[in-house]
């Protein structure tokens, strides 16, 4: 298989290898992920059900409440948190929660490239994704 | 992002985890809005104060940053909280209290000055062309439009930061041409009251999306009005400001869009926030945003010698520094039998275990929030309809 390579922008450096978790929707950390689960509790959300913890979470940009940032934090702390996050385009809320809770991010990349399950390598001190191997679906 | 050698030492870490954690936050969204430095700021206010808004996440930053000796560089004050001091800290759950208690005495660690208030600027009022740092979106739009400071719609973490570092990136309203009007709203209408004045904002707000509107003929309107319509301006939208004469303005108004407001876009706008038109709601609330002496004394003057009727709350919400210097009517208000709290008001607070299923109040902004905040049925009206639904006589 050709290894798929995305360029993107450095919001917080890190390096990380995971699999991915990928939505078309935007995401509000605060009412849609559960703090002290790592779920998505979204009603009618693509991720609905969903754990995001240990995930590359990828999703087009963040919405909804400034304290999202914290639910980034918690989530962390808890070691419930995505390994790294990927967005189309950052948002103020995702990029202050990843900012906080140290969580590597990228963002200006073509999310749909990734597919859920895929086994991705955020490498977000040069902006750089790789696609490692394609998931069953 | 062009950065003094002293913010480099901040960022790498040199003044520790807290300072730098917070430049860092203001650092990316400088990026992230193409800003080219930081500048000084004069004042910051800070929101996600309440436990019921912010539930327990913000906790655990906040003690991480108290703890590692996180510092107010600048004037910075706070948003309400979900109890006053007296009448529902006797009421509500110890463990509720307890927790918002505790988000409180993180920011003291830090030195914020304990406000808390969504009117920062009755306490001290920045200067015209001043920079600050505001979160509280009915405050910026106050800050902006009707005393001249200038600031972004800040979040809670980011004025947080700003709050520390005493600086702010200068991207968005912090440039003057970004503070140039790019529509003109024309209201055919006489506004005759506060609560129409909010719904022309909760309706304007659906419209301009983050436009900057000159609002045309209000120029009588008393600070109290706009203060009402720039609150429900921004619950449904993102502007940041709004103007209401032409004087500061460079902008040709021949080259901008218009559009324009009849009385029954006012009427509807009033309808569609009332959703429970009942004569004998559980609560009676004023004072969002909180209120300001003269509507305080206002409050006082009409209610005259009249009670509160039995079975109904009427709650008059301010800051612990409006209260004390409108003592004289504070003690006329309350001799009615109605609460005047600080600290806290209605939206923040948990009127649900409370009993209250339905809610009457003349800020389009509560009526706006209520249905989903408070899950209750909502009924606005002016302050003397809200009076006359409150009071025996």
């Amino acid at each position: 298989m050709k290894q798929i390579m995305l360029r993107g922008r450095v919001i917080v450096e890190g390096i990380c290898k995971a699999e991915a978790l990928v939505s078309t929707k935007p995401i509000s950390f605060l009412g849609g992920v559960d703090a002290s689960t790592g779920e998505i509790i979204e009603k009618n959300h693509d991720l609905y059900g969903t754990c995001v913890k240990d995930k590359v979470l990828c999703f087009p940009h963040g919405h909804g409440s400034t304290v999202g940032s914290y639910v980034l934090y918690s989530l962390a702390k808890n070691k419930l948190g995505p390994k790294a996050i990927v967005n189309q385009t950052a948002d103020p809320v995702v990029a202050v929660g990843a900012i906080i809770a140290e969580i590597p991010m990228v963002d200006q990349i073509d999310i749909k490239q990734i597919k859920t399950g895929d086994v991705v390598e955020v490498d977000a001190y040069k902006g750089v994704i790789r696609i490692l191997k394609k998931g069953e679906s | 992002m062009y950065l003094t050698k002293e913010e480099e030492r901040i960022y790498d870490g040199e003044a520790g985890w807290a300072n730098q954690v917070c430049m860092k936050i203001l650092v990316r969204l400088g990026e992230l809005f193409n800003a080219t430095r930081l500048i000084p700021i004069e004042s910051a206010h800070v929101s996600g104060v309440s436990y019921k808004t912010i539930g327990d996440a913000p906790s655990e930053f906040l003690e991480a940053l108290a703890s590692s000796g996180g510092k107010v560089n600048v004037e910075a004050t706070l948003n309400p909280q979900s109890v006053d001091p007296k009448y529902l800290r006797k009421r509500l759950p110890e463990s509720a209290i307890e927790k918002q208690l505790k988000i409180v005495r993180q920011f003291e660690k830090m030195s914020f000055t304990q406000s808390l208030t969504c009117t920062p600027y009755y306490l001290k009022k920045p200067k015209r062309g001043s920079h600050i740092s505001w979160a509280e979106s009915s405050a910026v739009v106050y800050a902006n439009s009707i005393l001249g400071a200038w600031t972004n719609r800040e979040g809670g973490p980011s004025a947080l930061a700003a709050a520390i570092i005493g600086k702010t990136p200068d991207y968005g309203v912090h440039n003057a041409e970004n503070r140039e009007p790019n529509i003109l709203v024309k209201v055919e209408a006489l506004l005759r009251n506060e609560t129409e004045y909010g719904a022309l904002g909760i309706l304007l707000g659906k419209i301009l999306g983050d436009k900057i509107p000159i609002i045309q003929d209000l120029k009588n309107a008393s600070k109290e009005y706009l203060k009402q319509l720039g609150a429900a301006l921004a619950s449904t939208g993102m502007t940041n400001m709004f103007y209401c004469n032409y004087s500061h303005v460079k902008t040709k108004m021949k080259e901008i869009q218009k559009i324009s407001v009849e009385a029954k876009d006012i009427k509807e706008s009033i309808e569609s926030l009332s959703t429970a038109p009942t004569p004998k709601p559980d609560l009676v609330f004023i004072g969002c945003p909180h209120c300001s002496i003269n509507e305080i004394k206002q409050i006082a003057n009409l209610i005259g010698d009249r009670k509160v009727k039995d079975g109904t709350e009427f709650w008059v919400c301010t800051s612990r520094f409006v209260k004390e210097k409108a003592k004289k009517y504070v003690e006329r208000i309350e001799k009615s039998g109605a609460h005047v709290l600080t600290d806290t008001c209605a939206v923040v607070t948990w009127t649900d275990r409370l009993g209250i299923k339905t809610l009457m109040t003349n800020s389009a902004k509560t009526a706006h929030y209520a249905p989903m905040l408070n899950k209750a049925e909502t009924a606005l009206a002016p302050l003397k309809e809200c009076l006359k639904t409150a009071l025996k006589g």
